[in-house]
C-alpha cells in the first residue's frame, strides 16, 4: 500500500516537473530524474505534447503585443531630473559641475549658446531631409530587410521535418526573409515583401503561405 | 551546456553592472536596461491587466522603480527576475485597485470580439485559437505563472523570486493553472484527457 502510495506520489512529483522540462529550464539532477522517468512510462509523452502546444500559443500570444513607440521618451521625461546620489557626486567634480550649473541656473549667456545650439541642430535636419528627399529612400534601406510599409509580417512555425533549405527555398519563393526567431516553442517573425500594399493582397499572401502545410504548421499575422 | 552557464553567468555580470551604474545616476545605463527589458514587461503586464494604456503605464513605473530603487538591488537573483518581481507586483496592485474590473473566467472566455474579421473567424476556429482564448481566460494568477514558464523560460527558483511564493507552491499553482485550462478546453469542446 505504502509502495503504490510512494508511486503516485513521485509521479505526482515528477508531472509537477514537465513545464520546466519542455522549456530546458530544470537542473541536471531533475532532467536526470525526468528523464529516467519518461523512459520508464512512455504515455506521458502526451503530456509533454500538450505542454509543448500550450508553450507554442503562449509564444503566439506574446508575441503579438507591442508597446507604443516613444515609452522610452516618456520614461526619460518622467525621472527626476538629477537624483540625489548623482547631486552628491556632481558637488565633487568641477566638469560634472559646470555641465549641472548649465542646465541648472541658465544665464543670458547660458541662454544664448543652448538657442545656438538648437539652431545649428535645425539646419542639420534640414541638411539631412534635403539629402533623403533628392535621393529617396533607398540610400537608408538595412542591408537586413525591407523598411515596414513594403510587405507584411508573420508569425510562422515551420513543421517540424522541414530542412534548412527547403525552408531557403520557401523563403525565397515568398520574397521573405526571417526579423527575429527562434522565439520559444520555435517561432519565427518573418517578413514577406509584397508590392500590392492592399490589406487583401496581404491576407491573400499569408493564406497562401498557410497552406503549405509540408513546410509551415502555423502562420498568423504579426504587427510590425 | 558549460559555453550556456559562461554565457549566462556574464551576461549577469553584464546586468548587475548596468543597475550598479543606474544606482549611481546613470542615465545611459537606463536606456540599455529599458531596450533590454521593455518588451518582455509589457508583455507580462499587459496579458495580466489586459489593457494596453495601463500596461504602458505600469511599465513606466516599473522602470522609474528600477532608477529609484537599484541602489537596494544585491545581485542575490538576476536582474530579469527583479525587474519581473516588480512588474508583477505593479500588476497586481493595478488589477486590485480595479476591484470593480474583476477577472471572470467564464466571461473572459465567452467574450465576443467585435474585432473580429474573416480572417481571424476563421483561425478561430483551429485549435490553437481556442487554446488561445482559453489562455487567456485564465486567472491573473495562473496565467502569470504559465507566461513566466513557458514564455520567460524561468526556472521554479525565479518564478519563485519573482511571485514571492515557496517553491512547492510554484509547482502546485503551476500544476492547477494547468488543469484549469484543461478544464477551459473542455468547456471549449476540446478533450486532451488531463487530468
Amino acid at each position: 500500500m505504502s509502495e503504490h502510495k510512494g508511486k503516485i506520489l513521485e509521479q505526482e512529483e515528477i508531472e509537477s516537473l514537465l513545464p520546466w522540462y519542455v522549456t530546458g529550464s530544470l537542473d541536471a539532477a531533475d532532467t536526470a530524474r525526468v528523464v529516467s522517468y519518461l523512459a520508464q512510462h512512455p504515455h506521458l509523452s502526451a503530456q509533454l505534447d500538450n505542454m509543448r502546444a500550450e508553450r507554442e500559443q503562449i509564444v503566439i500570444a506574446n508575441e503579438a503585443l507591442l508597446p507604443s513607440v516613444g515609452a522610452l521618451n516618456r520614461l526619460m521625461a518622467s525621472l527626476p531630473a538629477v537624483r540625489p546620489s548623482l547631486m552628491q557626486r556632481v558637488s565633487g567634480s568641477a566638469p560634472y559641475r559646470l555641465v549641472a550649473d548649465f542646465f541648472m541656473a541658465p544665464t543670458a549667456r547660458a541662454v544664448r549658446l543652448a538657442a545656438l545650439a538648437m539652431a545649428a541642430l535645425v539646419t542639420l535636419q534640414a541638411v539631412v531631409l534635403t539629402i533623403v528627399l533628392r535621393d529617396g529612400y533607398t540610400i537608408y534601406h538595412a542591408a537586413s530587410g525591407p523598411l515596414s510599409g513594403e510587405g507584411v509580417s508573420a508569425l510562422v512555425v515551420f513543421a517540424d521535418d522541414a530542412r534548412a533549405a527547403a525552408i531557403a527555398g520557401l523563403l525565397a519563393e515568398f520574397d521573405a526573409n526571417i526579423v527575429d526567431g527562434p522565439k520559444p516553442g520555435g517561432v519565427y517573425k518573418i517578413r514577406l515583401r509584397t508590392v500590392d500594399r492592399s490589406q487583401q493582397a496581404k491576407d491573400a499572401l499569408l493564406r497562401r503561405l498557410a497552406e503549405r502545410s509540408d513546410m509551415v504548421r502555423i502562420v498568423l499575422p504579426s504587427r510590425d | 551546456m558549460a559555453s550556456d552557464r559562461a554565457l549566462g553567468m556574464t551576461r549577469a555580470a553584464d546586468e548587475a553592472s548596468l543597475i550598479e551604474r543606474i544606482a549611481a545616476g546613470d542615465m545611459t545605463a537606463l536606456r540599455a536596461v529599458f531596450a533590454r527589458h521593455q518588451l518582455r514587461v509589457f508583455r507580462f503586464i499587459l496579458r495580466l491587466v489586459q489593457n494596453a494604456a495601463v500596461a504602458e503605464e505600469l511599465t513606466n513605473e516599473v522602470f522609474l522603480e528600477v532608477w529609484r530603487c537599484a541602489g537596494r538591488y544585491e545581485g542575490g537573483a538576476s536582474a530579469t527576475t527583479w525587474i519581473l518581481s516588480i512588474a508583477h507586483h505593479r500588476a497586481v496592485s493595478s488589477l486590485r485597485k480595479r476591484r470593480e474590473e474583476r477577472w471572470d473566467e467564464a466571461a473572459a472566455a465567452a467574450l465576443p470580439d467585435t474585432n473580429d474579421n474573416p480572417e481571424v473567424a476563421m483561425q478561430k476556429a483551429d485549435k490553437g485559437a481556442i487554446l488561445r482564448r482559453c489562455l487567456d481566460a485564465l486567472s491573473p494568477a495562473h496565467k502569470s505563472i504559465i507566461d513566466l514558464v513557458y514564455y520567460h523560460e524561468l526556472s521554479i527558483r525565479e518564478v519563485r523570486e519573482v511571485l514571492k511564493i515557496p517553491e512547492n507552491t510554484v509547482k502546485t499553482r503551476m500544476f492547477y493553472a494547468r488543469r484549469r485550462l484543461c478544464e477551459l478546453l473542455k468547456e471549449a469542446g476540446i478533450d486532451r484527457g488531463w487530468p
